[in-house]
């Protein structure tokens, strides 16, 4: 039953999305409405996969499995363990979040909430496949939708931003596929299940030599996405392009796919030449936290400002993952989750302040707080998630990646823990200045979101942001015990 | 001894076609007017029955010259229904009595090619088919481009049947013999002489003109640009298979399994193929001319595949094509359908074509995301596959360039994309598609998707026609 609901996330939005494609383009609010269905239904089977999810499981649940091309090796394979468990919610909260901030598009809805529905698919399949041919066939497909949804509905320099984030990211996938199919071709192993691969592997027959060199391929390519430092030049530019949900979506889970793979694969595939790689790597992921929240600092421009504290926060994502320890891997997962539903939060906000007063850039801006009360405490209560104040659940993750490198890298904790300096300054002085001080002249017609059903893209992501970040053992009691069996050898 | 005429039903059949419409036109040049397209299908159906009346069936005939196997089977599928996809996209112009009669002979010609089992039969198939296209690519003889691009495909493509049959002659001279049974022996029991060497050099040259390999790739883009969109479609398709199946035949069959030398040699003239067809898309502004370098780059993919060699990397290769035919026939459709509109191929007649038609937009929104090889589409596994051979077989440098080259090939299909969906349309309204044409893309669309999710089949069919070879 369980193995059946993991099967038809994906499904159940590409097919979707294929309904609407004979719907005439002029009834706007059945788009609307099959899209927001859509994502609700697959958020309600998440919540019912995270309820029945065994805890202290380490392995993968609820698995369902059908060939596809046995002649090669690959099958149609899903399941989650905690750590795909995690992201699915994730993603099942951003994208139903998103598909109702969607209601805002009021061009070429038909092709939007298509384009839409078939980038939630892809990344459901991402976070479920347990099959490498399958995972990165969702990836590619993910990365497609993004070039028409950023080009057609963003703003600002969008036709250079979605090609430049599309070529960025294929660039990094194509990289990885040549590591995978490297060691594919040279292993000997003639299978792309995760499963087996795992078992396989749990004796290291993959000769060290062919591991060290492969790392940096996978470690590279995935890092675009995870836009580690330098190159994440796509990222900034590309959130401030995209409509609103897009930036949600993007910033929210898509970032989330580069480090959930290298989780996947590094530890699995390469469990000894991965981690010849990790200082090097972690150093980059140090320079992505303070670089990039520095650039923050300076921004005008709001979307641009988030962007570059996204790329700050992947920061420690990535050193979380790179320490290469259970706390901190188990931390960089919680982050991913935690900072997940914070950015889509703090995108979505950002594009209702830019809805009603069509200008994004702090300067122009002031004392909204008096006319959007709902607005500024949601994006109050974003920026201290972000900068890391206990109650929101980013704080426990955040502390769980510090604990962990504790024992590992010495210096770069006492860093990345001065980038955290960096974004209560960018955040809160951004705050101070958009929401707070006088009220000026033009924005004295602004509406805040009255209705509940306005409201309830908003309450969710915070929500479940307090839900736990005062129940952190709700996730957990899952991710724990799949990190430590990913990091168990032979 | 009687041969087995039985296994040249096919063959015979189009010949019998061909006299038929040539005795229709002259006796009764009214019907022919009035029916020819009609006649032309109802071939094209008898054609398809003798071939899958061939299907299990393998033999030689003519002491070996003429050879029947799944290889040959799988070929002569693809070329006729590439055949037939260029008789709707002419049938919607007026005239062409001429241009069928040629479209047929120069289907006779690849027919007789892939199923060679001598050299003389595969030079003169080769003939019979490369001079039917020489008419064919300058068949509007009114407009300039098309002349110069007949002129250089001539010029150009003489100039490779003179390798080939100097070729011929010192491979010959070498092995005392023509026939390819005989020259697998001969080949297996003495030392390579140089002149052999030398023989298969300028063979190779002269198929490698064929495939649009570089270095005797300079006449694609012209041409593309400048011929009938429908004869630019079978080029693409039917006459580059033609040309793999010539060349499959003749190096990893004949010519035994790949030796380092060979692979080396496949390797450095996938990569330059692959390179210079990606980067000189890159600048193009006429949309065939574009197909026309893309058409190139696709060439160097499937010489990767000729690299990896052995029979995984034959039906990696078999299948490349029918994902390649699937996605560029559609391409050259939308193109074809939007030349009857407009006039022109530039790509400034696409601007907004999503708003104008928005099913011509996504035909080539789906054929152009397949041939950059996203997924789920046909391209995708369709490369996933070559390069996945590549690796088995050592290619680490070839996966990486070809994995590359993906990324750079997405940069100008997405370009057209851009060009499609981004772009404002100019002030002409809608276009209206026709009824059938509608069918057959909403058919092909399908096609694109199915070959790209539901391998099975063709996979087993195109392994099936690899095995046959070794």
């Amino acid at each position: 039953m369980e193995s059946l609901i993991v099967f038809a996330l994906p499904l159940v939005l590409l097919g979707s999305a294929f309904f609407l494609v004979f719907v005439p383009a002029e009834r706007k609010e059945i788009f609307q409405q099959v899209t927001v269905g859509a994502t609700s239904a697959c958020l309600v089977g998440t919540l019912l996969l995270f309820i029945r999810f065994p805890a202290g499981a380490p392995d993968y649940q609820f698995v369902f499995h059908a060939e596809w091309v046995p002649a090669l090796g690959i099958s149609y394979q899903v399941g989650v363990d905690g750590i795909g468990m995690t992201l699915v919610l994730l993603l099942a909260l951003v994208s139903t979040a998103g598909a109702f901030i969607s209601f805002w598009i009021k061009e070429r809805v038909k092709e939007y909430m298509i384009f839409y529905l078939v980038l939630v698919a892809s990344l459901y399949g991402v976070f479920t496949a347990l099959d490498l041919f399958l995972l990165y066939l969702y990836y590619e497909m993910s990365v497609i939708p993004m070039y028409p949804l950023i080009g057609i509905w963003g703003s600002q320099n969008k036709e250079y931003a979605s090609m430049k984030l599309t070529i960025y990211i294929t660039t990094g996938a194509v990289f990885a596929l040549a590591g995978i199919l490297t060691l594919y071709g040279t292993s000997g192993l003639n299978t792309f299940d995760l499963i087996q691969l795992k078992q396989a592997l749990a004796h290291g027959t993959i000769d060290f030599q062919l591991q060290k060199w492969v790392a940096p391929f996978l470690l590279l390519g995935f890092g675009v996405i995870a836009s580690l430092w330098p190159l994440h030049s796509w990222s900034p530019i590309g959130y401030a392009a995209a409509p609103s949900a897009v930036s949600m979506l993007h910033a929210g889970v898509l970032k989330k796919m580069g480090p959930y793979i290298l989780i996947r694969l590094l530890f699995t595939l390469l469990p000894e030449g991965g981690p010849v790689w990790f200082p090097l790597i972690a150093g980059l992921a140090i320079v992505n936290i303070l670089y990039a929240a520095f650039a923050a600092i300076d921004q005008k421009d709001l979307k641009f400002l988030i962007g570059f504290s996204s790329v700050s926060h992947m920061g420690y994502v990535l050193l979380g993952i790179l320490s290469g320890n259970e706390t901190a891997l188990s931390g960089a997962v919680f982050l991913m989750f935690s900072h997940g539903v914070m950015a889509a939060s703090a995108f979505a906000l950002v594009g209702y302040v830019y809805e009603q007063t069509h200008t994004r850039m702090v300067p122009e801006l002031g004392g909204l707080a008096k006319k959007l009360p709902f607005i500024s405490t949601c994006f109050v209560m974003t920026a201290l998630a972000s900068a890391g104040v206990p109650g929101f659940s980013n704080f426990i993750s955040e502390l769980l990646i510090f604990v962990g490198t504790w024992n590992v890298y010495r210096w770069p904790v006492i860093l990345a823990v001065t980038g955290i300096l960096f974004t209560a300054v960018y955040l809160l002085r951004a705050v101070r200045k958009v929401f707070f001080g006088p009220l000026t002249r033009e924005w004295r017609n602004l509406e805040d979101p009255s209705s509940l059903l306005a409201r309830f893209p908003f309450a969710l992501l915070l929500g479940s942001l307090l839900l736990f970040g005062f129940w952190p053992t709700g996730l957990l009691r899952i991710i724990q015990p799949s990190v430590a069996l990913l990091l168990a050898r032979g | 001894m009687i041969p087995d005429l039985s296994l040249l039903l096919p063959e015979i059949a189009i010949v019998a076609v061909v006299a038929l419409l040539a005795l229709v036109e002259i006796g009764l040049p009214d019907f022919s007017r009035r029916f020819g397209t009609r006649l032309n299908f109802a071939a094209v159906g008898v054609v398809a029955l003798t071939l899958f009346r061939a299907i299990g069936r393998s033999g030689t005939a003519f002491d070996g010259m003429f050879v029947a196997d799944p290889f040959a089977l799988f070929f002569k599928f693809i070329f006729l229904a590439s055949a037939a996809f260029v008789l709707w996209m002419k049938g919607r112009e007026e005239g062409g009595a001429e241009f069928h009669l040629l479209l047929w002979s120069a289907l006779l010609g690849m027919f007789f090619l892939v199923s060679s089992g001598n050299f003389i039969l595969l030079f003169i198939s080769l003939e019979l088919m490369t001079l039917s296209l020489y008419v064919l690519a300058s068949y509007t003889r009114r407009e300039l481009a098309t002349i110069e691009a007949g002129l250089k495909y001539l010029v150009l493509g003489s100039l490779a049947s003179a390798f080939l049959l100097y070729g011929m002659s010192l491979v010959y001279a070498s092995s005392g013999t023509l026939s390819f049974d005989d020259l697998k022996i001969a080949v297996q029991s003495q030392r390579e002489s140089w002149l052999f060497v030398a023989g298969v050099l300028l063979i190779l040259s002269a198929l490698g003109f064929k495939v649009a390999s570089v270095p005797f790739q300079v006449w694609v883009p012209d041409v593309y640009q400048g011929a009938p969109t429908p004869v630019v479609a079978f080029l693409s398709v039917a006459s580059k298979s033609a040309g793999f199946a010539a060349l499959l035949r003749l190096f990893l069959q004949v010519w035994g399994p790949l030796d380092s030398e060979r692979r080396t040699l496949f390797s450095l003239l996938a990569s330059l193929t692959l390179l210079y067809g990606n980067l000189g898309a890159l600048v193009q502004n006429d949309l065939k001319r574009l197909l026309g370098y893309s058409s190139i780059a696709h060439a160097g993919f499937l010489l990767i595949a000729l690299a990896a060699g052995g029979e995984d990397g034959s039906a990696s290769l078999l299948y490349y094509l029918i994902a390649f035919a699937a996605s560029n026939l559609t391409a050259f459709l939308v193109v074809s359908l939007l030349e009857g509109e407009e006039k022109s191929h530039d790509l400034e007649v696409y601007r907004g074509l999503s708003v104008r038609s928005p099913l011509l937009a996504a035909a080539l929104f789906l054929s152009l995301l397949s041939l950059a090889g996203v997924p789920p589409l046909a391209g995708f596994f369709s490369k996933f596959f070559i390069l996945l051979q590549a690796a088995r077989s050592g290619l680490t440098g070839i996966v990486f360039l070809g994995a590359v080259n993906v990324a750079i090939s997405l940069y100008y299909y997405l370009n057209v994309v851009r060009t499609l969906y981004l772009e404002k349309p100019g002030p002409k309204g809608q276009i209206s598609v026709s009824f059938s044409s509608r069918v057959l893309l909403y058919g092909l669309m399908t096609m694109i998707v199915l070959v790209g999710l539901w391998q099975a089949p063709f996979l087993h069919f195109a392994r099936a026609a690899a095995g046959s070879l070794f």
